[in-house]
Formats: structure tokens, C-alpha cells, sequence
């Protein structure tokens, strides 16, 4: 059900049109696209999300909704992703039931550990290192702390915040699954390319 | 398609829509509001909070949905069917940007679900997309919608309970005296969100209102 190690998940950038930026990181070999856009409408969001779990079934890739559960059903995702300000985990695994998939956003190693008791089926941990992505106030976990979660679970691990092809290789030796991504593949000049090269610098973090 | 949905044939005729305000304690105005609805007068309420997370949403439903409420009381959130459904609540208020009504029925079957609508156009719209009832405004001049021009009047509240079938709530600067213009315009029920924002008189305020429909 979770793609097969190393992962690449790429997270929808809101500067960007979010079908597009799929297509683009599916054809560079993404395995999970997050639909993430906390401003667009119910309607707006699930007319993306349609056209995004289309693409993904025809590549064989998971699609994911960040925080809206109710879009995630509607649209027939395969699983949602959910941040510390979501709606809690448990009731989530309820209303999605055993089969489909949820992720949950952490920062530390014991909120890894209680996001897969909760029932989580992976974990995104970060961020990692500083990033623009998105509004932070706390400082990055670095490395060190993800290799700490990965020890302490046995759930797989998707490495999130400020990773670039440089680094990627570095979260898998640490014992991440995957990473997940956002101005990497979006803001990059060729985002399938950009995909591309992301799995392939994990891949050689895997030896 | 049919549905079983028994509380969708006999709707409350007030809906009290919450304020988005804080109450004592760090909780919300609606916790307090809740507390003041009248026993025998059933109401619908929904939970219309744009400023909170999802999970402080979640937490205010389930404890809006398990607090003592006088028996008939239909409770609605805006637009979020997961929350609806995880702190059972009866239904989902969708705002014209919202999922459409069939895509939440093909979620749960079950659920009430009202629409806003701004034109007899979406009325009919949403009436084919399946919704349960229709709230239509500004009737009348509010502060919060005057960024968004002129109220739409009695006339086209007429115009738009004579487009559609289903139960309309008029909705905006609503008060127990001009409640009775809008029922005679065709209005199934009145909404609002400051009319009903004082605990103090909100019983009062209802019972006013129901004389509206009941005289």
C-alpha cells in the first residue's frame, strides 16, 4: 500500500496549479502527491483532488489529501495527511476505516511514536532542516533527531522540510522511507527532472 | 434518489448560525448560547466558526453535540462532513463554494444538508444536487454583508422561495419584528447569527420568533 522504499512524495505548491505540478512530479516518477492548499474552496479543492487521484491511479502512485478528510472521501483518495492542528488521528482512522491511508505530521520522536499508536500508517517527520515553504516557528530537527524517530518506530518515516537533491540521499541513511517535498519539484526548472533526480539521489542513500 | 432522512421533513423554522465570538473561559460564545435555547422550541443550530483549526473545531463539536440540548435541537457545522460525521452531528451547512450537495450525499446518505444560495439559479441548483433546505440573504441591511453591496429585499426573497420546492430560511438583519414579511414573501424559517448572540435573551428572542410562524 505504501510505495515500496525510497519514496517521493511531493506536496502541491499554492503558488502553483496543483494538477499541473502533479502531472509534471508523476511523470518524474513521484510515488505520493499531497493535495495541499489551505485557502482554495470545498468545490475548487475537490475538483483538484478528482483530476489528481485520476492521474495517480493511471501512474501508479498514491494520492493524498492534506487535512480535509471530507475531500479525501469525496473524491476517493487513497488517504489524507494530517498536521498536529487537524482533526486527531483516531477519529480519523474511524471515519477512513482500515484500508485507507493515513499520514501524520511530527516533530519529535514522541509524537512519532504516538502518531503510529493512533493508527497512523506513515509519519512525516520534519522539518528537517530551515525551509520557505511554509510559515515555521520552531527551529529545524536536523538529521540527527530524524534518525531517532526512525529507531523508535516501525512505521515508515517520510522526511519532510527544506530537502534538496544534495540532502536526500542523507534522510534515507538515516533510516527514512521517503522524502516529501515542495519547492524542490515546484519551483524547480524542470519539476519532473527535478522528481527524477530526488529518487535517484535517494536511491543511492539506500546503499 | 431516495433517502432516509426523517429529520429532514420536519425542520425546525429558526436556525441560530454561532458568531465565530470567544465566551467566558476561553470558550466559545455558542457554549454559552446553547445553554439559554428554549426547551420546548426546537432549533436548528450551526456551528459556523471560520477562525479554528480543524481539531478546534472538532473539540467544539463534540462538545456542542454531547452537551444537554432541548430535544428536537438539529445541529449543523459549515461545510466539514468528516467533523459532522465524527462528532455526530445531524447535518452540514454548505456555503455556494462549498462541495456540492451530491458529492456529501455520496459521502454519507444520511446528513442533513443546507445550502446557501444568492440567486434562484443556484436555488434550483442546489435543489437538483440534492440539498435539504436553502438560506437566502441578506433580506435586509447588516453590517457584516454591506462590504458585498446592497441587501437583496423581500422581492427577490419571493422571487427565490417561488423557484424551488425546498424549505428557504431568510437570513440577514433579521428581527422578530421583519421576521413576518419574509414568511409572507414565502420563507419557510429565519436565520441569524447577532440577533441570537445574547444569552441573556436569546430564549425570549426565539419565542418572539415563533410567534412569527405561529400567531
Amino acid at each position: 500500500m505504501i510505495p515500496s522504499t525510497p519514496f517521493l512524495c511531493v506536496v502541491t505548491d499554492e503558488a502553483f496549479n496543483p494538477v499541473t505540478l502533479a502531472e509534471k512530479a508523476l511523470e518524474g516518477g513521484a510515488t505520493m502527491i499531497q493535495l495541499r492548499h489551505k485557502s482554495a474552496s470545498g468545490s475548487q479543492l475537490l475538483f483538484w483532488a478528482l483530476e489528481i487521484v485520476r492521474l495517480c491511479r493511471l501512474h501508479d502512485a498514491l494520492s493524498i489529501i492534506n487535512d480535509r478528510i471530507d475531500i479525501a472521501l469525496a473524491s476517493n483518495a487513497d488517504g489524507v495527511h494530517l498536521g498536529q492542528l487537524d482533526m486527531p488521528a483516531r477519529a480519523a482512522r474511524k471515519l477512513l476505516g482500515p484500508s485507507r491511508i493515513l499520514g501524520i505530521s511530527t516533530s519529535s520522536p514522541a509524537e512519532a511514536l504516538q502518531a503510529e499508536e493512533d493508527g497512523a500508517n506513515y509519519i512525516g517527520f520534519g522539518h528537517i532542516f530551515p525551509t520557505s515553504s511554509k510559515e515555521r516557528n520552531s527551529a529545524p530537527v536536523g538529521a540527527e533527531t530524524l534518525a531517532a524517530a526512525a529507531r523508535l518506530v516501525t512505521i515508515p518515516i517520510v522526511a519532510i522540510g527544506g530537502i534538496a537533491i544534495s540532502s536526500a540521499n542523507q534522510m534515507i541513511s538515516c533510516g527514512a522511507s521517503g522524502i516529501a517535498v515542495i519547492s524542490a519539484v515546484s519551483r524547480a526548472e524542470n519539476p519532473a527532472e527535478a522528481a527524477a533526480c530526488l529518487l535517484e539521489a535517494m536511491r543511492r542513500g539506500e546503499q | 434518489m431516495e433517502h432516509n432522512r426523517p429529520h429532514a421533513r420536519h425542520l425546525p423554522r429558526i436556525l441560530v448560525i454561532s458568531s465565530g465570538k470567544g465566551g467566558v473561559n476561553n470558550s466559545t460564545l455558542l457554549h454559552e448560547q446553547i445553554k439559554h435555547l428554549p426547551p420546548a422550541l426546537p432549533c436548528m443550530v450551526q456551528i459556523r466558526e471560520k477562525h479554528l483549526s480543524a481539531r478546534a473545531l472538532h473539540a467544539l463539536a463534540l462538545a456542542i453535540s454531547s452537551a444537554k440540548l432541548p430535544k428536537g435541537t438539529l445541529l449543523l457545522i459549515n461545510e466539514r462532513i468528516d467533523i459532522a460525521l465524527s462528532a455526530g452531528l445531524h447535518g452540514v451547512h454548505l456555503p455556494e463554494n462549498a462541495m456540492p450537495p451530491d458529492a456529501i450525499r455520496a459521502v454519507s446518505s444520511e446528513m442533513l444538508i443546507g445550502c446557501s444560495v444568492h440567486s434562484p439559479l443556484s436555488a434550483r441548483r442546489a435543489e437538483k444536487a440534492d440539498a435539504d433546505y436553502l438560506l437566502f440573504g441578506p433580506v435586509y441591511d447588516t453590517p457584516s454583508k454591506r462590504p458585498f453591496g446592497n441587501p437583496q429585499g423581500l422581492e427577490k426573497l419571493a422571487e427565490l422561495c417561488a423557484a424551488t420546492a425546498l424549505p428557504v430560511f431568510a437570513v440577514g438583519g433579521i428581527t422578530p419584528q421583519n421576521a413576518g414579511p419574509c414568511v409572507e414573501a414565502g420563507a419557510y424559517g429565519i436565520a441569524a447569527i447577532s440577533l441570537f448572540m445574547n444569552p441573556e435573551t436569546l430564549s425570549a428572542t426565539i419565542e418572539q420568533c415563533y410567534r412569527t410562524f405561529c400567531p
